[in-house]
């Protein structure tokens, strides 16, 4: 599908397209009711409860006034509707307030101030500087006379460093009035959501030009909500508009992820809806024996003889009213509140602040804490993840020798200046090498330093220029044809083998040097970037320049035929040097892996990289144990036979050795043998991840990270993804849980993400501290909401067998209504304070964590605990409560108020021994909820026409009530106790032990302790001994150590040529 | 130039601290009371010995209840035959028949010093007060708001006559009303019963009206149980009050008046009951009962008993747990009970 745009005229686009209004707007005022209440209604437990209340309004079988449903349900629709309203009627200020900015257009010729929503496809638009570009542009002139500007595309990829935007070349040159005049015609695709894409062409009318066709690319365009900086005015025509720009495209709504807590929660919903459903088949069938066994004998309820059509539905319906209530309908406001609480405690930790840049955590995604709790497999991204993304440039290797020294530092001054002057011919290799890390790890101000030092020419100009506007390609060409004569080189370090390849056969000698010391650097854990160079005759140039050109303005499929062009270039390289950079592991990232595999996560790394820089890096930050505890696998092989015999070698010994279970097995593939694994050998593969705790995958495609995801989410485990870059984005979706690091790749992955992180470091927090508590918090929370709702469920079923199986509710409807949504509701609610463990005892037990994954706080065993509670605790009232107030005093109102009481008394007291830890809030709540309660009934006592006139008052004056409340109390809660005593000294579960060594004597020391302090100082230490070996020491020792049998590592280096080649098409 | 402007933004972000606050941290001052088991044994002594000095003091009140009671369903009604259906429809013959005299003489012998006042009680078994059909069918605007007298919802099927006029009081409650009269004496001389001030205070004066008035009551064809009187306000007639306080058991009581003389050991006592009100359609009891109270009201052994039980059962809970802790003292908290410590292997 394709669009023309035709410049200037916008009569033409005015009924095709959409204008520029732009609208994130969910509802309009006439459809937010329907529609938001549609919305809500979609839901099981919404729809169960409406018609719950409708059948209440049949008066023949409702047991209490339709209020006690009605009421809460109304509240509940209310809050979740209001808060929807106010979300949509912020974000229909936002549009207003965009779509009603002026802007400067060409009308007719004339530039005229039109607002932001009326501009149409093909109007010309005129930008000051800092203005916020209005709808998606294609640049047609600037302020600029070479024709380029500046833009901050931070709201569209987050990333903050301004980009260079250039006009066309078709439009190169005309002038400012012209402009107003300007006709031509812009074919490009229909509205998508690529961002970093635009394939089009533009053709200009005369008498601007020719009839030549221009290709058009990203770089000339202005996408919607960038600003235009630095750069005077800028103007162009608009492509897409309104919600068909890039921007607005991108705007998806996102699913909802539903959590494993989530997942139970419903899936014992659901039980219970049986349970409920068999109890009132079973009591509606009673209810009808009764009656005609022996209602009809009761004369004084004067059954008629002749009964309607549906009156063998009229006790079963009944009883479905009644036990309605065991489906507690305060649960998902219960849980949507504490959800909401849980996400405020990660936006509020002081101690998830990055201190060096200040960005604070935030969790977008409110619903999902307690998964983090429950986290199983960890994917990680390592460059900007793990590592700093701070590209200190390291060594390089120029002609043979080796610069660079083992204390790591930078290359100094003094290295450049002693290589110029003692190989002269060597000075423009070097300048060139390092002109291109500049351009391609961004360290600019670093090598200027160096480049000043070395007396070099270096026009900062073309410098910047190259580094901030050019991909590779481009980047290479500006350097041949401007500086250094004619050259091509390699753009990124995957590459690199590709270009060493064919020079392997032309001088042997050289070329094992640059081999062995990419290897070398690579063992470091250094990114490495090899540069070869070759002279181009100028008939050569201009040929594949111009079949550049035209594969370069194809619109369907460029990048391939562009990539199949550049290839043609690519041959006969001299090499001229290899760089080496660093990047630095992230503060705290080693100390934090180990803290999450101790907890029993299972960490995956994900990577771009070479396979050996992951293994390094691997190493470095404690993926894998070293040797002889850890043990690497490598999954390898170029063709299918090879791939499956390598996974199945794999396979085997994983087996073995997770049989033996001593031993840390982790598994290394790359994106080729990744792909075959996935499409041909799927459960291999799918064992292997199962039964591995760690992986290293390089050389991964972000398709593949998300493929990973997918296969591990659908052994049913609990993923996390974690990445700071676009390429990382995909995965994050995919993932159970996304965490993105706002990092230096921008703010792309931390968008996209449920939480957004400072450092990696702040992950062991996230899982560890948050996520556990709001796991247990939300375990506890919903249980108790189900046993609060059995337990006064089963006093009305216990009622109905003294009352005729008749289907009559012994509570009324005020002590219905205001038993679930208050005096159960608010005291529990407060448990999202509680703290079973303290942070700390957490973190030197991150073991703990088990517990939660496991989920062995919230499962159908637990559940029946909760539910046998219930039931236990309905019995005592039920059968303290008719016994004691038997006789004479069994007057309904009274009875029930003392059941009611029983239950408020009972709640108030397993809340208090569920409580771990009791902060002022909670004392507050427990208590102060008894006290509410006999207030709210004293009050509802003293009006005169509510049923309970004077109910409350007699029996608070009567001193068998308050002996009854006691003996509930204690009969409900000793049981309870005992039991929880009991194993809580003689069967403690983890928690309790740790909880008794908390709060008994001081820390107590397991052998699985982790001091924060002395392991950060270790982890100084470990990786100088493995990673920071002398450079080019020779020692084979050093390279078994630090990634396992050497055999291996050869046999990589020796199959990695052709992996290349094929990463290389595949891009 | 662009580097600069990248730094500054990223700093600008960073203006949003989160506000440090012991909330917002999580780290309010809590308290985290343990299980120990100093706490747990302290807890079921102190239930135990203060809860068995409760139950014997309120076993004792109950057993200071002197209680009569009589049941006279059976014996107040001639029909003996061997077979139950016959006897079953001869009581119902006899009970629904208005013409016979259902006079039934009962003596009773005070078995201990009864002080005044000495409440008189009617028992009624298997009575659904609380079934659902039944509890339902009144409407309380009626009863207290005298222009309220054609409001009769809830009430069928005792809501109107048939041809269209509302009966006040309606419902099944009021129709049922209980209609068994006891007449006392004592040595021949009668034994005032004062049915005054039997009915709560609160009825009387809010949930029944002083200027309503029992219209079209029990005059349709199915007559229920006891009349009212057509030119006494409703809360005058304090059995009716009594009557529609529902009671929540299939067996309950119901005052009947009181005695207010005491009654002494051995006396004798007739009772003359007019046996009107059906309960053999259903096979339900009646009972009547002549008691006096305590603090804890008539007699009721159960509390008692039950907290007798509950602290005995937490001493020996208290007991078995000493013991257990004698023979097998565990420390709390032992690190080495944490599975990861006794086998480091087996985390996975």
């Amino acid at each position: 599908m394709k669009r023309y745009v035709y410049i200037n005229d916008d009569n033409l686009a005015k009924d095709i397209y959409c204008d520029n209004r732009i609208s994130n707007r969910k509802y309009t005022i006439l459809n937010f009711l329907p529609k938001n209440l549609w919305e809500q209604f979609s839901r099981f437990m919404n729809q169960y409860f409406l018609l719950i209340a409708c059948l209440q309004l049949w008066s023949l079988i409702t047991p209490v006034n339709p209020a006690s449903t009605w009421g809460p349900l109304i509240l509940i629709f209310a809050v979740s509707s209001s808060k929807e309203a106010w979300d949509d009627y912020n974000r229909y200020l936002l549009d207003k307030k965009a779509n009603e900015k002026e802007i400067w257009i060409v009308r007719q010729g004339i530039r005229k101030l039109i607002q932001a929503q009326d501009i149409c496809i093909g109007n010309i638009v005129w930008l000051r500087e800092n203005d916020e570009v209005p709808c998606d542009l294609l640049l047609l002139g600037t302020a600029d006379p070479q024709g380029f500007c500046y833009v901050e595309t931070a709201a569209l990829d987050g990333e903050t460093d301004l980009k260079t935007r250039s006009i066309p070349s078709a439009c190169m040159g005309i002038d400012v009035d012209l402009l107003h005049k300007i006709k031509g015609v812009i074919e490009c695709p229909s509205p998508n959501k690529d961002i970093r894409r635009f394939d089009a062409n533009m053709r200009l009318f005369p008498p601007f030009l020719d009839n030549d066709i221009f290709p058009l690319t990203i770089k000339n365009t202005l996408l919607q909500s960038c600003y235009l900086r630095n750069t005077e005015w800028a103007c162009g025509v608009a492509v897409y508009t309104g919600n068909q720009t890039k921007l607005g495209m991108c705007r998806g709504i996102a699913e909802p992820k539903l959590t494993a807590v989530d997942a139970m929660i419903d899936k014992l919903t659901g039980a219970v809806f049986v349970f409920q459903i068999v109890v009132v088949i079973v009591l509606g069938i009673a209810g009808n024996v009764f009656k005609d066994k022996q209602g009809r004998k009761l004369w004084y309820v004067q059954y008629p003889k002749e009964g309607p059509w549906y009156e063998l539905l009229v006790i079963p319906l009944r009883f479905e009213l009644l036990c309605s209530i065991m489906i507690p309908i305060s649960i998902k406001v219960s849980l949507d509140l504490a959800k909401s609480l849980y996400a405020k405690f990660i936006d509020w930790d002081v101690e998830m602040v990055d201190p060096e840049t200040g960005i604070r955590s935030n969790a977008a995604n409110q619903a999902i804490s307690e998964d983090l709790g429950q986290v199983e497999y960890i994917l990680t991204d390592k460059t900007g993840t793990l590592t700093e993304n701070k590209m200190i440039f390291k060594r390089c290797c120029i002609s043979g020798r080796f610069y660079g020294n083992e204390s790591g530092d930078a290359l100094t001054a003094k290295v450049g200046q002693f290589h110029t002057r003692h190989y002269p011919k060597m000075k423009k290799p070097l300048y060139v090498l390092l002109l291109v890390c500049a351009w391609f790890w961004r360290i600019k101000t670093e090598i200027f330093l160096i480049l000043t030092s070395m007396h070099l020419q270096c026009n900062m100009k073309y410098l910047t220029l190259w580094s901030s506007h050019l991909t590779g390609k481009e980047c290479l060409w500006w350097l041949g044809n401007a500086k250094a004569g004619n050259f091509s080189s390699c753009q990124k370090e995957q590459m690199k083998l590709f270009f060493l390849l064919p020079i392997l056969i032309v001088s042997g000698q050289q070329v094992r040097t640059f081999a062995e010391a990419v290897e070398q650097y690579a063992q470091m854990g250094l990114r490495t970037l090899c540069l070869a160079w070759r002279k181009l005759e100028e008939d050569e140039y201009q040929e594949w320049t111009s079949m550049f050109k035209e594969a370069n303005s194809t619109l369907v499929d460029r990048e391939r035929r562009v990539a199949e062009v550049c290839q043609r270039l690519e041959r006969d390289f001299e090499i001229l040097g290899v760089a080496a950079i660093e990047d630095r592991l992230q503060e705290g990232v080693p100390e934090t892996i180990e803290i999450l595999r101790k907890a029993g996560i299972n960490f995956w790394m994900l990577t771009g990289d070479k396979m050996s820089t992951a293994i390094q890096i691997a190493l470095s930050c404690n993926f894998v144990s070293p040797e002889p505890k850890g043990q690497i696998l490598i999954i390898d092989g170029k063709t299918e036979d090879e791939v499956c015999r390598s996974l199945d070698r794999v396979l085997l010994t994983t087996r073995i050795t997770e049989s033996e279970s001593k031993q840390d097995v982790a598994f290394v593939v790359d994106g080729w043998a990744l792909e075959i694994a996935l499409k041909h050998y799927r459960k291999p593969f799918t064992e292997l991840a199962i039964l591995s705790r760690t992986a290293i995958c390089c050389r991964v495609t972000p398709s593949q990270k998300a493929q990973l995801v997918e296969l591990l989410k659908l052994c049913d485990y609990r993923t996390l993804a974690i990445g700071d870059g676009g390429n990382d984005v995909r995965m994050i979706q995919q993932a159970d849980i996304g965490v993105g690091i706002s990092g230096r790749e921008g703010l792309q992955a931390a968008r996209a993400a449920d939480y957004s992180i400072g450092k990696f470091r702040f992950l062991k927090r996230l899982i560890l501290v948050h996520g556990r508590y709001s796991y247990n918090r939300t375990a506890f929370l919903s249980q108790y909401s189900f046993y609060k709702s059995f337990l006064i469920c089963f006093i009305q079923i216990f009622f109905s067998f003294i009352s005729g199986v008749s289907g009559t509710s012994l509570f009324n409807t005020v002590s219905l209504m205001a038993y679930n949504v208050f005096y159960t509701s608010v005291p529990v609610l407060f448990s999202v304070l509680d703290k079973d463990l303290s942070e700390r005892t957490v973190m030197q037990h991150p073991q703990i964590l088990f517990d939660c994954q496991s989920g062995r706080l919230l499962n159908p065993s637990t559940f029946a605990g909760w539910f046998g509670r219930s039931l236990f605790h309905a019995i005592v009232v039920f059968v303290i409560t008719i016994h004691s107030y038997a006789f004479e005093k069994s007057v309904m109102e009274e009875v029930a108020m003392v059941a009611v009481s029983g239950c408020i008394w009972l709640q108030a007291f397993v809340v208090a021994l569920e409580t771990n830890s009791f902060t002022i809030f909670q004392h507050l709540a427990i208590w102060g909820n008894l006290v509410g309660f006999y207030a709210i009934n004293w009050i509802v006592s003293s009006i005169p026409t509510s049923g309970m006139y004077t109910i409350m008052f007699r029996l608070c004056e009567q001193p068998s009530y308050w002996i009854t409340m006691i003996l509930i109390v204690a009969t409900g809660m000793c049981p309870v106790l005992a039991l929880k005593y009991l194993r809580y000294t003689y069967r403690p579960s983890r928690i309790n032990l740790l909880q008794q060594s908390e709060r008994l004597g001081g820390p107590i020391l397991s052998s699985g302790i982790i001091e924060p302090k002395s392991r950060s100082s270790l982890d100084k230490d470990i990786p100088t001994d493995s990673v920071y070996e002398p450079l080019l020491s020779e020692s084979p020792s050093a390279t078994r150590r630090s990634a396992g049998p050497t055999q291996r590592l050869d046999s990589v280096q020796s199959q990695s040529p052709p992996h290349s080649t094929h990463t290389r098409k595949d891009n | 130039m662009s580097f600069s402007d990248g730094a500054s933004k990223s700093s600008s972000k960073s203006s949003t601290k989160p506000t440090y606050s012991r909330f917002t941290q999580q780290e309010l001052p809590a308290c985290k009371p343990i299980l120990t088991p100093a706490l747990v044994m302290t807890t079921f002594i102190m239930i135990g010995i203060t809860f068995i000095p409760i139950g014997l003091s309120h076993l004792s009140a109950s057993e200071n209840v002197v209680e009569l009671v009589d049941q006279y369903d059976e014996v107040c009604i001639p029909a003996d035959s061997p077979d139950p259906d016959v006897v079953y429809s001869k009581r119902i013959g006899y009970i629904q028949d208005e013409s016979t005299d259902k006079t039934c003489i009962r003596t009773l012998i005070v078995p201990k010093k009864m002080k005044q006042p000495i409440f008189v009680y009617y028992q009624l078994d298997q009575f659904y007060q609380n079934h659902r059909r039944y509890v339902k069918s009144q409407n309380d605007e009626q009863y207290r708001d005298p222009s309220a007298s054609a409001k009769t919802t809830n009430c069928e099927p005792e809501a109107q006559l048939s041809e269209g006029q509302p009966i006040v009081p309606c419902g099944l409650i009021a129709w049922s009303l209980f209609n068994d009269t006891y007449t006392l004496s004592r040595n021949d001389v009668a034994l005032p019963i004062n049915k005054k001030g039997i009915a709560w205070e609160s009825d009387r004066t809010h949930k029944f009206g002083s200027n309503v008035y029992a219209k079209n009551f029990q005059n349709r064809s199915l007559i229920g149980g006891g009349k009212l009187i057509d030119n006494i306000p409703l809360n005058q007639q304090e059995d009716l009050l009594v009557w529609m306080r529902t009671a929540a058991l299939p067996n309950f009581r119901k005052l009947y008046g009181r005695i207010e003389t005491d009654l002494e050991v051995n006396e004798i006592i007739k009772v003359v009951i007019q046996n009107n009100y059906n309960t053999y359609s259903f096979n339900g009891k009646k009972k009547l009962v002549i008691s006096t109270t305590t603090w804890i009201g008539g007699k009721n052994d159960f509390l008692g008993m039950v907290y007798i039980i509950v602290g005995g059962v937490c001493l020996l809970i208290a007991l078995v747990f000493i013991t257990v802790y004698l023979i097998k003292p565990r420390p709390l908290g032992d690190p080495s009970y944490l599975s990861w410590n006794k086998n480091p292997a087996s985390v996975q």
